[in-house]
């Protein structure tokens, strides 16, 4: 890692620390109606989250549409400003951070996105696309840069004579890989995975998976990993967290949430996704839960999951159930957890 | 043993393309018994979607171009467009998978559910409305009075699929096919909607084909399963058994290759080499063989015929029908 | 997790050899200019506006090589001869000869038009751009002065500036660009707002790219075929803006030639030299239509799923 990557780092930062943390993240979207288009209330998209990502690790951020988590990706990343709490990036303050500052962070920083078809600029070249955040930070030029073009073409496992082609004529595992070689390009720290293998074919998910699994051991990265399919998320993560309308319910390493989850709406999560082994199927016990995800413009008090949960009480309206700890990184919001 | 409910005998539908002709559906043949759940699983391009259109003609600009598709022993590929107006919705109902536009907006949702006895069993507003109104109520809509006059856009979509389905099954079909039902919705709202293809399976006891890629529904779901690829079946069998010992080397591999939420260790994935064909330009004998571990030099050549091996499946590879089986690291 | 052995198994090209390995790099205009290829009836348009416009550029050449005549030179001797062998196209009330005049006129006509459009698209463009990327109250701002804008009856602008001086081509051009260029704004503004949505942006915007950079090398690139489109039916569009100018008297004067005063010229001769009317409107009418056709057929091309079947 070139020690200019991160200019203005204010104090020195050690692997000991997280690499990224953030402190009751909000953000918050105003929703505007009406002939004069005021401000009648907001979306709570993301409404108090503290989360840590240790360097090395791939935290894992699971929940349904509408949760938030495509939301904090984005501001952990700095493509939104968050509305309140923090945000912190080797161990720099980093909320409302703007211009070359901002900027420099962009060197350190990368995400991948989900839609392989809308994320390739279709007028650019292949070689152009991976090529810009060379351009854009002056990392490379001329010889060196197709030198390097090249090679990022490489590493994700496609033939470098592709770099004068464009997006199109490419399938989406294959667009997939640009998009990574991209994120690549300015050899960053951290890359948030912002549901990366939803809109591939099944067959390809697995060798993008593999792929970035490899990468990051290569590269010494850390990813947040975001998708809602947790059986993809438990396995290429060492924590996954589970968020719910803009909170997060449960953490925990992959299979101690599998094996002993303590949030109810995780263990209605784990119950409904569907295991390829018909004998597992038949006899599984299902906990499906009644109702629509409420609204986030007006979350219920109190517990956000309790106008859907089985074991709710008066008390779950009261009162926010803060984030227990239940030994070994393994932490749930919720008064009355599973057992 | 009485005679399948539907019965597709060597389905061929085409599309031309400015790059060529698509064969998107090259030659399938199964059958649904009454009562059954069959789950019809493979890919993106892999026909599946396009076989279940064209039982339903509906598949154009496409042509079928030869094959036959028997509805109780009635060749539907040889009725008039007339004839099969009176099949589509009353014999064979079917449900599509974005529920946001499968419902027409400027409707009330009990009109539309309606819809379908009014037109195939003639009957007046008032009555039709009134089996919507039960029908919602039997898919699980609550106060279903109140929310038949309401508009699709004030239902979320969970609830325009129980719609979608409470419509379907309005006129008591035969048959219901359900196209990836579930793959536009959250994971614990597609629970609610598979239990309640479960329950109106065992209810109304409607034949169904169940379209999706997702392996763990169709384990979930169907008791027997045909699996597809570029336009062709390449096994099909007892859900038990195609998942235990599966007789196909793409299916084989696309189990392997999918992280299963109840793995103990970490294992590396195994994934499938290579890239899904393109459908104008198959490659030349077996279309899997290009990604196939297990190919030999006949496969390239000579293009498999879906056959017995085994007891109880079927399936189109020259090197499990010679008696191999499928082992791998 | 996973050992580097299996990075070097990724690095082989394995994943993605075969599909887009034989043919030659397609980029999205080779693809959309193909298609326009295909149409028979938009690429004969589309050289028909560009036989007129090197006519219009050319015009001395093909006025000394086809009629040996001035477009302005008066022959009293010579009023109203039908066509015929000495006039292809016939004279008018002072003896010009009609045929170099039409073809002088394209000169003005079209330059009027390709200048109006060249000048509307910049400004438009520039506007349209700055308000979608930015939004907020640049927005608003931007767009009320559009509003403004449009919202100014032309005509009583024209006149305005007729009395206060008479046009000449360019400025001409100018006077109707500067009405022009508001729709062209909303245009370019509605494909920005859509364009900005889709992920590559956001792809772009994270690896820091500045506004101008995103605006310049990835908005404009993707908001171009809305414009080339709204380009060519401008040409047809400013031609009869022209042609109605000068009917009005508003317009290019005369003894310039152009073909909308030719036509105001000709009406009061409608009844025993018709075609004095018939030359210029036959012209006018057949540019535009050409316009028009190729406007649309470039759309197709760019946009098939916009096509009916």
């Amino acid at each position: 890692m070139p020690e200019t990557a991160v200019k203005g780092l204010k104090r020195a930062w050690t692997t000991a620390e997280p690499l990224v943390s953030v402190t009751d993240l909000k953000v918050w979207f105003p929703v505007s109606s009406g002939v004069m288009q005021r401000t009648t209330g907001h979306v709570h998209a993301v409404d108090g989250v503290d989360l840590e990502i240790k360097a090395g690790e791939t935290v894992g951020l699971v929940g349904e549409s509408g949760c938030g988590k495509s939301t904090l990706g984005r501001a952990v990343i700095r493509l939104l400003e968050p509305t309140g709490g923090g945000v912190f990036f080797k161990g720099e303050d980093i909320t409302h951070i703007r211009g070359e500052h901002l900027r420099a962070l962009r060197r350190d920083m990368a995400m991948i996105f989900q839609d392989p078809y809308a994320s390739l600029d279709p007028r650019q070249t292949v070689g152009d696309i991976i090529g810009e955040p060379m351009d854009v930070h002056h990392l490379a030029k001329g010889k060196q840069r197709q030198e390097r073009i090249r090679e990022l073409l490489r590493v994700v496992g496609m033939n470098p004579r592709y770099a004068d082609r464009y997006p199109h004529e490419f399938s989406g595992g294959q667009r997939q890989r640009i998009g990574i070689a991209r994120a690549l390009a300015v050899e960053p720290t951290f890359i948030v995975c912002d549901e990366p293998i939803s809109a591939l074919d099944v067959s390809i998910q697995a060798q993008i998976i593999n792929l970035l699994e490899a990468l990051q051991a290569k590269f010494k990265l850390t990813y947040l990993f975001i998708a809602h399919d947790l059986s993809v998320v438990k396995h290429i993560s060492n924590r996954v967290a589970v968020m719910y309308l803009g909170k997060i319910m449960e953490v925990a390493p992959g299979r101690q949430l599998y094996k002993r989850p303590r949030h109810p709406y995780t263990g209605s999560l784990l119950s409904a996704i569907p295991i390829p082994d018909p004998a597992i199927e038949l006899q599984r016990e299902r906990m499906i839960l009644q109702g629509d995800v409420a609204s986030p413009v007006n979350p219920p008090s109190g517990c956000r999951f309790r106008t859907r949960c089985p074991r709710a009480r008066e008390h779950c309206a009261e009162e926010v159930p803060p984030l227990e700890s239940y030994g070994d990184e393994h932490k749930a919001a919720c008064f009355y957890p599973l057992d | 043993m009485t005679q399948p409910v539907l019965e597709v005998q060597d389905l061929h539908t085409v599309f031309a393309t400015k790059e060529g002709t698509v064969k998107a559906v090259d030659g399938v043949s199964f059958e649904l018994n009454a009562g059954e759940t069959l789950g019809v699983v493979g890919e993106s391009g892999c026909g599946k979607s396009v076989t279940a259109l064209s039982i339903m003609r509906l598949q154009r600009p496409g042509r079928i171009v030869s094959g036959k598709v028997l509805l109780k022993g009635q060749d539907l590929t040889r009725l008039t467009e007339y004839e099969m107006r009176e099949v589509r919705g009353r014999e064979i109902a079917m449900i599509f998978q974005d529920p946001m536009t499968s419902l027409n907006p400027v409707y009330r949702v009990g009109w539309q559910v309606a819809e379908p006895a009014r037109l195939h069993h003639g009957w007046d507003k008032k009555k039709a409305l009134q089996s919507a109104v039960s029908m919602l109520g039997r898919v699980g809509i609550p106060a279903p009075e109140s929310r038949a006059r309401d508009y699709p856009h004030q239902f979320s979509g969970g609830m325009r699929q129980r719609v979608m389905i409470a419509m379907g099954l309005t006129t008591t079909p035969e048959v219901l096919i359900a196209d990836e039902p579930t793959t536009a919705l959250d994971v614990t709202i597609q629970a609610q909607i598979l239990d309640l293809l479960r329950h109106v399976n065992r209810e109304f006891g409607t034949a169904t084909i169940l379209i999706t890629h997702n392996l763990g529904v169709v384990a979930g779901m169907c008791k027997r399963v045909v699996v597809m690829y570029a336009g062709r079946i390449v096994e099909a069998g007892p859900t038990k058994d195609v998942f235990a010992h599966p007789t196909h080397p793409y299916t084989w591999s696309l189990l392997r290759s999918i992280p299963r939420l109840d793995a103990e260790q970490h294992e590396p994935l195994r994934p499938i080499e290579g890239v899904p064909p393109n459908l104008v330009d198959l490659p030349s004998g077996c279309s899997f063989h290009p990604r196939c571990a297990f190919k030999v030099e006949r496969c390239a050549r000579d293009v498999p015929v879906l056959l017995q091996v085994g007891e109880s499946q079927r399936s189109a590879c020259w090197v499990t029908q010679a008696g191999t089986e499928l082992k791998g690291a | 997790m996973i050992g580097p052995s299996r990075v070097a198994e990724l690095e082989m090209p394995g994943a993605g050899v075969e599909t887009a390995a034989a043919r030659p790099a397609q980029s999205y205009w080779n693809e959309s200019w193909e298609r326009l290829r295909d149409n028979r009836l938009g690429m004969a348009a589309g050289v028909l506006i560009l036989v007129l416009a090197l006519i219009a550029v050319l015009a001395p050449v093909f006025s000394a090589v086809l009629t040996h005549y001035e477009p302005q030179t008066i022959n009293l001797d010579q009023t109203f001869v039908r066509p015929g062998a000495s006039h292809l196209l016939g004279t008018d009330e002072l003896g010009r000869d009609t045929l170099t005049r039409l073809i002088w006129g394209a000169r003005v006509s079209l330059g009027v038009a390709f200048l109006t459009v060249a000048m509307s698209l910049s400004v438009g463009t520039t506007v349209g751009m700055v308000a979608g990327y930015y939004g907020g109250w640049i927005d608003d701002v931007l767009m009320r002065l559009v509003d403004t804008v449009l919202a100014i009856p032309a005509i009583f602008l024209f006149i305005l500036m007729s009395i206060l001086f008479r046009p000449n081509a360019v400025t001409l051009a100018a006077i109707v660009a500067s009405v022009g260029w508001g729709s062209v704004a909303r245009l370019v503004r509605g494909e920005v707002l859509s364009v900005k949505q889709r992920d590559f942006i956001l792809a772009t915007r994270s690896i820091g790219a500045r506004d101008s950079r995103l605006m310049v090398r990835h908005l404009l690139p993707n908001v171009l075929p809305v414009l080339i489109v709204a380009a060519s039916l401008g040409v047809g569009q400013i031609i009869l803006v022209e042609a109605a100018l000068d009917f009005l008297g508003l317009g290019i004067q005369p003894p310039t030639p152009s073909w909308g005063n030719m036509l105001t010229n000709a009406q009061s001769y409608f009844f025993h030299s018709g075609f004095l009317v018939a030359f210029p409107g036959i012209t006018i009418f057949v540019t535009v239509l050409a316009s028009n056709i190729f406007g649309n057929a470039v759309r197709d091309a760019f946009d098939p799923r916009l096509k009916s079947h």
